[in-house]
C-alpha cells in the first residue's frame, strides 16, 4: 500500500492520452485522494506524443515528484522518451500491441498488458483508452465500479451503447487483472476517506471566480494557455445572462472590454503572451481613461511564439512597467488552483475600486495542470463596485476626474443623467475633456500614479517560516514545487509567495529583507524579473539572489534540492 | 422633438474652417434630436484624427478612443448596455487602414450599432498623408510621386462582407445626409454610413465642387430599390462608389445580441450579480 504514487501515461497526442489521465484524476478526487498533473504536449493536433504525469496521494501536493513508479506506454515514444524517469523500483506497463523494437537498460522492468487486445475484443480499438484506465485503477486498488461510474459520466452525451461497450472493457481489464496482475498488489494506494472533491485546472478555477465576482461579458482570442477561460465562460456566462465573444484579434477583445467596462458590466479577457503584446496600446488607454478592466495572462514561453506549449514566467516585467507612457496596474499572483479563483473575484473588486487595469498573472503549469481542490467559498469575498456617482439633487457639475483625497473619483456610467462627460486618451481636465497645460498634467499624472499607492501597505507576501535566515521566494506554480522541496527536506529553510507583485508590498519586503539574511527568489525566466523589480524598488542588492530556469519546463523537486544545499 | 442645441456642449472644434466634418457634427445632432433620443441615452465613440475630435463636440457621453479601435469599443458599450443609442464614428485611416478587420469584422456581427466613417481620402491631422481611399496617383508627403495602391471600395467591400445597412453621404448634401443618419440609426443591426467629407487643406482633388461633379443621388432616382442587393453592388460598380443616399438594407436578419439574449432581458450593465450557494455549488458539482 501507497501513501502516494506518480504515474506516468503517454501515447500518440490527440488519441486521448490526457483524457484518460483526467477521468482518472476525476475519479481518484472522488474518492479522497489529492491529485496533481504536469503534463507534456507539443503543439499539433494528431500525432507525435504526448504524456501526463499525475501524483495522487492522502495528502494534498502541488508538484509532481520527479520520478515516476509506473509508466503506462500506449505508444513507443512513451517508453524511449521517459524510462529515464523510472524510480529503481518502477514498472513500464506497456500496450501488448507495441512492437518496442529498441534497446532499454537491461535493469528496466517491463510488463506487456492487453489494452488494445481487450478493447479490440470488446467491440473497437478506440475504446483502448478505457482499456488503459482500466488497468490503470486495478493496479491503483480502485474497484470496478468506481471506474464504471467515472466511463458512465465522461460517455453520458455518447449514448448507452457507447457506454455499455466501454463498461464491458472494464469488466475484462478487471478480470483480466484479477487472474494475471496480482503479484503488483505493491502497488496500491491507501484507502482514503472517501471525501469526494471537485478536479479543476487552474483555467476553470479563472472562469468561476469571473463568474462568481459578476463578470458578464468576456472579449477573447484563442491562444495557449487561456483559452479555456473564454471557453468556459462561452458555456457559463449566456446562463446568467452575460455575453462570451470570440473577436478578430486581442486588440479588438482588450477595446471591447474597456468598451463594456465603461458601460457598466464587469469585463474580463484572457490571453497569453503574444496577444498580451497586441493588448498594450489598449490597456494604456484603460490606464488613462481609469477604465477598470481585468486581464488574465496565462504565461508561456516567449518571446514571439516561442515555445507555445511550454511553461514560463517571463511576461512580470513586461506587464510591471509595460505599455508605452506610464500609468497604474494591479498585478496578482495565485499559486494554486484555489487561489486563481479567489484572485479573479479579487482582481474585479480592485479593478473598479481603484479603477485601473488588473492584471491576474497566472502561467501555463497552474492554467493547465488539474488540481484536487478544497471547496471554493464564492462569498468569501463580496463584490465591490468601487465609487460610482449617484443621480444627487445637481448641486454640482459632475467631474469625472475630480482630484480627490483619495485620488480616485466617482464613475458616471453611460445612461445615467446628470453625469455626462467626455472620456479620451489624450490628457485630460477634471471634466475628461483635452487639456495639455503643465499644471493639469502634472496633477493628472500624479492623481492617477498615485491611487494604488495604498496597496503597497498591504501584506501580500505569505511565508512558511521554520525559523531559518534563508528565504526561498517565489510566485506563481513556482511555489508548489519549493513547498515541496522543503517538505522532504531534511533541514527546511523558510519559504513563501507573493500574491501581489504590483504595487509591490514595500512595507512588508522591507521588514523581510531587513530580518533575513539573505532572500533566494526563484522564478521561471532568465532575467531575473521579480528580483530585480524587488531591487529596482528596495535595494538590498547585496541579500537578494536568484535561481532561475528558462528551458520551458518548470523547477524539479531536485532542482530546489540542490539549490537549498548551498543555503544550509 | 428636442432642440438641436441640446446635443452642443459649445465646445469649439478645432477643425479648419470649411472642413466637411462641421457638417456631420450638426447632422448627428439633427438627427438625435429627430430621434428624441434623451442625451444620457447617446454614446459617441471616436477614433484618432481630425474625424476623432466628433464626440468632444457632443453633449451626450462620449468616447475618444484609440486610432481604428473606436469600433471595438463601441460594440463593447453595446453589448454591456443594450439600451444606449451606440454612435462610432472615424475617419478613413481608422476605418480601412488600421481599423479594417474591425471593420469587416463588426459587419460580421451584426451589433446595433451605427459608424459613420468622416471619409476625406487624406490623413489630414498628420498634416497630408495618403490613405487607403486615396485615388491612384494622389501625391502626398508620403507619396511624392502619387500613390501607387489601389484603394479600397468601402461600398463593395461592406456590401460582399453581408452588411445590413449600408448609406453614404456627402457634407454638402445635409438633409439627404440627415435622412440616412436617422435611417441607420433606427436599423436593428449594424449600420454604416460613408460621407465624403472634404479635407480643404491637404486634398486638393476631392473638392467639394469635384463631389458635386461626380456623385449620384440615389433617392432621386425613382427606379432604385436599396432592398435590391444585386441592384446595390451594380450601382456601386457603375457609380465607382460615388453615390450617395441609402445604397442597401435588409430588415431580415436578426443583430447579434437579439441572437444572444432574449428580448425582454435586462442590459448586462444592470444585472443582479449575485450567485447563490446552491447555484454555484451545482456548477462545481460538474467538476467532480
Amino acid at each position: 500500500m501507497n501513501k502516494s504514487m506518480s504515474l506516468l501515461i503517454g501515447g500518440i497526442q490527440g488519441e486521448g492520452v490526457i483524457s484518460t489521465g483526467v477521468s482518472l484524476m476525476k475519479a481518484l478526487s472522488s474518492l479522497g485522494y489529492y491529485v496533481y498533473e504536469k503534463r507534456d504536449f507539443s503543439s499539433r493536433i494528431k500525432g507525435g506524443n504526448s504524456a501526463i504525469t499525475i501524483h495522487a496521494g492522502i495528502e494534498k501536493k502541488l508538484w509532481v515528484e520527479d520520478q515516476v513508479k509506473v509508466i503506462i506506454a500506449l505508444d513507443d515514444d512513451t517508453v524511449k522518451k521517459y524510462y529515464h524517469l523510472l524510480s529503481s523500483d518502477g514498472i513500464i506497463f506497456y500496450d501488448a500491441a507495441l512492437t518496442l523494437d529498441f534497446q532499454l537498460p537491461e535493469k528496466i522492468k517491463l510488463i506487456p498488458l492487453p489494452i488494445t487486445e481487450i478493447a479490440k475484443a470488446s467491440g473497437a480499438t478506440l475504446m483502448k483508452n478505457t482499456s488503459a484506465m482500466g488497468f490503470i485503477s486495478a493496479l491503483l486498488g480502485i474497484t470496478a465500479d468506481n471506474v464504471t461510474s467515472a466511463i458512465k459520466n465522461k460517455y453520458k452525451h455518447k449514448g448507452e451503447e457507447i457506454i455499455n461497450k466501454n463498461i464491458t472493457v472494464l469488466k475484462n481489464v478487471f478480470q483480466y487483472a484479477q487472474e494475471n496482475l496480482k503479484e503488483y498488489q505493491t502497488l496500491k494506494l491507501t484507502p482514503a476517506n472517501k471525501i469526494s472533491r471537485p478536479l479543476m485546472m487552474g483555467n476553470d478555477a479563472i472562469s468561476l471566480g469571473a463568474l462568481a465576482a459578476g463578470c458578464r461579458f468576456i472579449a477573447s482570442y484563442p491562444i495557449t494557455p487561456a483559452s479555456e477561460v473564454m471557453e468556459n465562460l462561452s458555456k457559463l456566462l449566456p446562463k446568467h445572462g452575460g455575453v462570451a465573444l470570440q473577436v478578430e484579434d486581442e486588440i479588438a477583445a482588450v477595446n471591447m472590454i474597456i468598451g463594456a467596462s465603461y458601460g457598466g458590466t464587469r469585463s474580463m479577457t484572457a490571453t497569453s503572451g503574444p496577444g498580451l503584446s497586441l493588448m498594450m496600446e489598449g490597456i494604456g488607454l484603460a490606464g488613462m481613461t481609469e477604465t477598470p478592466i481585468v486581464i488574465v495572462d496565462a504565461q508561456r514561453s516567449g518571446p514571439s511564439t516561442g515555445l507555445p506549449t511550454k511553461h514560463e514566467q517571463s511576461d512580470l516585467i513586461g506587464l510591471y512597467f509595460g505599455g508605452h507612457g506610464e500609468y497604474p496596474s494591479i498585478i496578482l499572483t495565485p499559486t494554486s488552483v484555489e487561489d486563481c479563483f479567489y484572485a479573479t473575484m479579487r482582481a474585479f473588486n480592485l479593478a473598479e475600486e481603484y479603477q485601473c487595469p488588473v492584471f491576474l498573472l497566472s502561467d501555463l503549469s497552474m492554467s493547465l495542470s488539474h488540481q484536487t481542490i478544497d471547496e471554493l467559498e464564492p462569498h468569501r469575498i463580496q463584490i465591490n463596485r468601487g465609487k460610482l456617482y449617484q443621480p444627487n439633487t445637481g448641486q454640482e457639475e459632475y467631474k469625472r476626474y475630480q482630484l480627490t483625497e483619495d485620488d480616485i473619483s466617482p464613475r458616471a456610467l453611460p445612461g445615467t443623467a446628470g453625469g455626462l462627460h467626455h472620456t479620451t486618451g489624450l490628457e485630460h481636465n477634471e471634466l475628461g475633456f483635452p487639456n495639455d497645460q503643465p499644471g493639469n498634467r502634472r496633477n493628472m499624472m500624479d492623481k492617477r500614479m498615485k491611487k494604488t499607492a495604498p496597496l503597497q501597505e498591504n501584506e501580500e507576501i505569505i511565508i512558511h517560516s521554520h525559523q531559518r535566515d534563508v528565504l526561498f521566494l517565489s510566485f506563481g506554480s513556482t511555489y508548489g514545487v519549493i513547498k515541496g522541496a522543503m517538505e522532504i527536506a531534511e533541514e527546511p529553510l523558510d519559504y513563501g509567495y507573493i500574491q501581489m507583485i504590483k504595487p509591490l508590498p514595500t512595507q512588508q519586503l522591507k521588514r523581510i529583507l531587513e530580518k533575513y539574511k539573505h532572500v533566494v527568489i526563484v522564478e521561471n525566466n532568465y532575467s531575473q524579473q521579480l528580483a530585480t523589480i524587488i531591487k529596482s524598488e528596495l535595494g538590498y542588492h547585496e541579500k537578494i539572489h536568484s535561481l532561475t530556469k528558462y528551458d520551458g519546463t518548470p523547477f524539479t523537486l531536485n532542482e530546489i534540492i540542490t539549490e537549498m544545499g548551498g543555503w544550509i | 422633438m428636442t432642440n438641436i442645441k441640446d446635443y452642443d456642449n459649445n465646445i469649439t472644434p478645432n477643425w479648419c474652417p470649411g472642413c466637411g466634418h462641421f457638417s456631420i457634427q450638426r447632422a448627428l445632432q439633427v438627427v438625435a434630436s429627430r430621434l428624441e433620443i434623451p442625451n444620457e441615452k447617446m454614446m459617441v465613440v471616436s477614433g484618432i484624427g481630425c474625424s476623432g475630435r466628433i464626440s468632444g463636440y457632443m453633449n451626450t457621453y462620449s468616447f475618444h478612443g484609440i486610432h481604428g479601435r473606436s469600433l471595438p469599443i463601441a460594440q463593447g458599450i453595446k453589448a454591456s448596455n443594450k439600451d444606449l443609442t451606440v454612435i462610432a464614428a472615424g475617419g478613413d485611416g481608422d476605418g480601412f487602414a488600421i481599423g479594417l478587420s474591425h471593420t469587416l469584422h463588426a459587419i460580421r456581427r451584426n451589433m446595433n450599432v451605427t459608424y459613420i466613417v468622416l471619409n476625406n481620402q487624406i490623413y489630414g491631422l498628420t498634416k497630408g498623408h495618403t490613405s487607403p481611399l486615396s485615388e491612384v496617383g494622389f501625391q502626398t508627403k508620403s507619396t511624392p510621386t502619387g500613390s501607387l495602391e489601389n484603394p479600397i471600395r468601402p461600398g463593395i467591400v461592406a456590401l460582399s462582407n453581408g452588411i445590413t445597412f449600408l448609406g453614404q453621404g456627402f457634407s454638402a448634401y445635409q438633409e439627404q445626409l440627415i435622412d440616412t443618419i436617422v435611417k441607420a440609426v433606427q436599423h436593428d443591426g449594424f449600420s454604416l454610413v460613408n460621407v465624403f467629407s472634404p479635407c480643404v487643406t491637404y486634398n486638393k482633388i476631392n473638392t467639394y465642387q469635384w463631389f458635386r461633379e461626380h456623385l449620384v443621388k440615389l433617392d432621386e432616382d425613382e427606379g432604385y430599390n436599396p432592398q435590391d442587393y444585386q441592384m446595390a453592388m451594380n450601382k456601386l460598380i457603375e457609380t465607382d462608389g460615388l453615390c450617395t443616399g441609402i445604397i442597401y438594407q435588409n430588415e431580415g436578419t436578426p443583430s447579434l445580441l437579439e441572437q444572444l439574449q432574449p428580448k425582454d432581458a435586462s442590459a448586462l450593465s444592470k444585472m443582479d450579480l449575485q450567485l447563490s450557494k446552491d447555484h454555484f455549488n451545482s456548477i462545481i458539482n460538474q467538476y467532480r
